[in-house]
């Protein structure tokens, strides 16, 4: 079958998280985001099937990054083949501005449950240190990389980044049709809508715990549809 | 923080056996030790011979176990668990299991099975009962029936082996046989099973050949015959007969043969419940004691479906049980009328005379005369005998039909001379809309009397038939009247009215417009068949249909037919009235697959004939 491979985003080559981490390992300053870029990332060369993946997934007050916060964070390991419960992690955040009630209805996280949870920044060293090492997984990156960007600048003063697989980009790619064969509207790109196009169950969503669990099954039949596990991870990374 | 893993758990809760220790705090921290996998369809799970150290959960898609020949051995579901066999033998498995659905499975440490197994009692019933097939649960308790797949192959075992010695010649151990009545003689060497003769490699391979009665028993035995432990199960038996088409398995323990299992053994056991009710019946010497016995049927019903029998074993034991209530009927009848004044034959007609009987039919039957019958004479007599047959098979559950098709009707009760002329006039000047009417004349069993009389009124039928191929133009414009209740994408179209309206009629819609089609293949290729299945093979022996098409529509009746009768076990175990009303989202993804392909295939069947059998000579 033939196994769609994404195309190199840049112009100068492949995407070499490995090098981009070194470097910030020398700018970062002191402390733990230092240490998460010293201890590296795997090489771009790396075979899918040997990448060291985490799923994540995070709830937020809402969607404006440079307002919103973040108040939940869920992480489950897995590689191409097999996901692992035993490593999910889940943390809760107190956040600085009270919660709204529309917010609280969607994450069915109580303003109770909130108020004893501790600051984002006195977990984010323990996050990090979860986080090291690991490519991540989510749907959608634009939101989960800029709200933890943010938090980073905040509480470190530097920026913290993280290779990606995104299970939303490759979904894009894996329906896309140029337009003259596109009949209708185009597939959804809504985590559900992926995961019933792979015959998964649905989940009730907007836990963290849940919806990493969530891309990282979408991601397994991904991988088992359309992605090459002997491939290089720098042909899927973002 | 403690992680729950909520949506993992509650998944694994809804379903036996967790939902019985939810309570049991362990059971999260069982879950965050799951491992989750995505498998496509067509792949194994559990590779041939592969060694096993987890217990699966299907979270979604569907499964097939396959034995060791890779024969399949059941399909399983969302919610169901496989494994724990190989898990109780530390790990060796005999059975393998591959994807036919695209699935979600959740590998459960074979350490957290063996914990709960251990320490949680309703976890283990869970596996017990399972490890004894999963029916007996839906069994009545006080019926003391067990069934094959749930006894040891050894209770089937009635007596200590019978055997001789390699020395023997055939006339010797054919004398050991007949003195014995055993149908297998066990052939040994220093005491050591090596081979085995049967009923009949003595007639084929000694009678048959000439061979002199001299000769030894070694030329004509079995060596090394498959042989089964006396642990197995009796099922497994049954598959290795089907598999290896042997009629006998020597049982052996610690090596020693302990005796032979024979088809005849397992028929016996497996048709048990069924045959104890028809001898009951026919020691009813009142309506009453009937009556009593027809609300058994349920009870038979339901074991049949879930022992497990097919849609062909089933409708074979109803079938068999329906012509039971009738033939004690005409007896009780004939006591009380007395003898008949002229021979005569009382006719099935339709899915009796097929023997495809489900629970809750209404009678279709007739009779033919003797051409000896004399209106004025005997009228009175027959009149008075299928009124009160009739009238009782109504009390009996088998309702009186709405078309007046019974033996009670004067116009159904006819000698046989009139009955050909009839059937002359409807295959020689066939009309559509009557036809419609009489398609199920055209299944007809005489089930008791003179059965002669039945069959000479089947030749005749056979014979205008074959010489008058404009009447099959006919019969399969009407087996294209019912269409499959499949739209133009593929969905399943609604056909229920009220109550229904989220429902279609699977037989009227599925299994008729098979039964219509096999029907006219039948009569177009001279076939004494009534059962559809045998109707097919005679079908497929005849050509008449492309290669592999008619084992398509035994497998689409069969499809379609199960569904049917699994639909009515849970009506009936929910304490409704059976119907054949069925709402597609009560369906298994894996059932309406199945049952769409099923659809499909009769949709291009009915084109199929139409085409076959389009105004040929008319």
């Amino acid at each position: 079958m033939a196994k769609l491979l994404l195309k190199n985003k840049s112009k100068e080559g492949i995407q070499d998280w490995q090098a981009m981490f070194s470097e910030w390992a020398e700018e970062a300053p002191e402390g733990p985001l230092k240490r998460y870029y010293q201890a590296g990332m795997i090489a771009p060369q790396t075979a899918l099937k040997d990448t060291p993946l985490l799923a994540l997934d995070l709830e937020t007050t809402g969607l404006d990054s440079s307002q919103d916060e973040i108040i939940s964070l869920g992480l489950i390991p897995l590689s191409h083949k097999t996901i692992r419960c035993q490593g999910a992690q889940y943390w809760m955040a107190k956040p600085e501005r009270s919660l709204n009630a529309e917010s609280v209805t969607i994450h069915e996280i109580t303003h109770s449950e909130l108020a004893e949870a501790p600051r984002l920044h006195a977990i984010l060293d323990e996050i990090l240190l979860a986080l090291t090492h690991q490519v991540i997984v989510v749907h959608c990156v634009a939101i989960e990389r800029q709200f933890l960007l943010e938090a980073s600048m905040k509480i470190y003063g530097f920026p913290l980044y993280f290779p990606v697989l995104d299970t939303m980009d490759i979904e894009r790619q894996a329906t896309f049709k140029p337009w003259w064969k596109r009949f209708g509207r185009q597939p959804s790109l809504r985590l559900d809508a992926c995961r019933q196009r792979y015959k998964l169950p649905r989940y009730k969503a907007h836990h963290a715990l849940t919806d990493a669990l969530s891309s990282a099954e979408l991601l397994q039949a991904q991988i088992s549809y359309h992605m090459d596990p002997n491939a290089d991870i720098s042909n899927y990374w973002v | 923080m403690d992680v729950e893993l909520t949506e993992i758990l509650e998944a694994l809760c809804q379903h036996a056996p967790f939902n019985e220790i939810a309570d049991d705090p362990q059971l999260n921290d069982m879950t965050k030790e799951i491992e989750i996998q995505y498998v496509r369809a067509g792949e194994w799970v559990i590779a041939p011979s592969a060694l096993n150290n987890t217990l699966f959960f299907i979270r979604s898609g569907a499964i097939e176990v396959l034995s060791k020949e890779e024969k399949l051995i059941r399909r399983m579901n969302e919610g169901e668990l496989f494994g724990y066999f190989s898990l109780l033998r530390g790990g060796k498995s005999s059975q393998s299991m591959r994807t036919i659905e695209d699935s979600l499975l959740y590998r459960i440490p074979a350490r957290w099975f063996l914990k709960l197994y251990e320490e949680n009692d309703n976890f283990s019933d869970f596996f017990e009962l399972a490890r004894e097939v999963r029916l007996r649960v839906a069994m009545d308790s006080q019926n003391s029936d067990v069934s094959l797949m749930t006894c040891p192959v050894v209770s089937l075992l009635r007596r200590p082996p019978i055997s001789a010695d390699i020395s023997s010649d055939i006339l010797t151990s054919a004398q050991i046989m007949a003195e014995h009545r055993v149908s297998s003689l066990l052939i040994t060497e220093n005491d050591e099973l090596i081979g085995i003769v049967t009923d009949r490699d003595l007639r084929t391979r000694a009678v048959a050949k000439g061979l002199a009665y001299s000769t030894s028993i070694a030329d004509i035995m079995t060596r090394d015959p498959i042989v089964m432990d006396s642990g197995d199960y009796a099922s497994e038996a049954v598959l290795k007969m089907m598999e290896r088409n042997v009629h006998h398995i020597p049982i052996v323990k610690n090596g020693r043969p302990i005796g032979v299992v024979s088809t005849g053994d397992i028929i016996q056991k497996e048709s048990h419940g069924s045959v104890y009710l028809i001898s009951d019946i026919y020691k009813q010497t009142s309506i009453e004691g009937l009556k009593s016995i027809s609300r058994k049927m349920t009870h038979t019903f339901t074991q049949l479906v879930v022992a497990d029998a097919n849609t062909q074993m089933i409708g074979n034991a109803m079938s068999h049980i329906g012509t039971a209530f009738v033939k004690r009927l005409l007896q009780l009848g004939e006591e009380k009328f007395g003898p008949p004044p002229v021979p005569y034959c009382f006719i099935a007609l339709g899915s009796q005379a097929r023997e495809e009987q489900t629970i809750k039919t209404d009678q279709d039957n007739a009779l033919v005369l003797s051409d000896k019958y004399d209106k004025k004479l005997h009228g009175e007599y027959f009149e008075a005998l299928t009124d009160w047959v009739c009238r009782h098979l109504d009390d009996c559950g088998y309702t009186l039909c709405t078309g007046d098709i019974m033996a009670s009707n004067p116009r159904w009760r006819q000698p046989l001379r009139v009955w050909k002329e009839n059937f002359s006039e409807w295959i020689q000047k066939p009309k559509a809309e009557a036809l419609l009417r009489l398609s199920i004349f055209f299944d007809l069993r005489g089930i008791y009397g003179d059965k002669t009389l039945a069959k000479q009124l089947n030749q005749h039928i056979r014979q205008e038939a074959l010489q008058h191929s404009g009447f099959l133009t006919f019969m399969a414009r009407n087996a294209n009247q019912r269409k499959p209740p499949l739209g133009f994408f593929r969905q399943f179209v609604l056909d229920g009215e009220g109550e229904q309206s989220r429902t279609f009629n699977l037989k009227e819609r599925g299994i008729a417009p098979i039964i219509d089609i096999v029907r006219v293949h039948a009569l177009a290729c001279g076939s004494d068949k009534l059962n559809t299945l045998e109707r097919i093979e005679d079908i497929e022996a005849a050509g008449l249909l492309p290669e592999g098409r008619a084992k398509d529509l035994a497998l689409a009746l069969e499809m379609i037919g199960m569904v049917r009768i699994k639909h009515q076990k849970d009506q009936i175990e929910a304490g409704e009235e059976p119907n054949n009303h069925v709402n597609p989202e009560h369906l298994s993804s894996f059932e309406k697959r199945h049952l769409r392909d099923a659809f499909h295939i009769v949709t291009r069947q009915q084109e199929f004939i139409k085409f076959r059998y389009a105004g040929k000579r008319s």
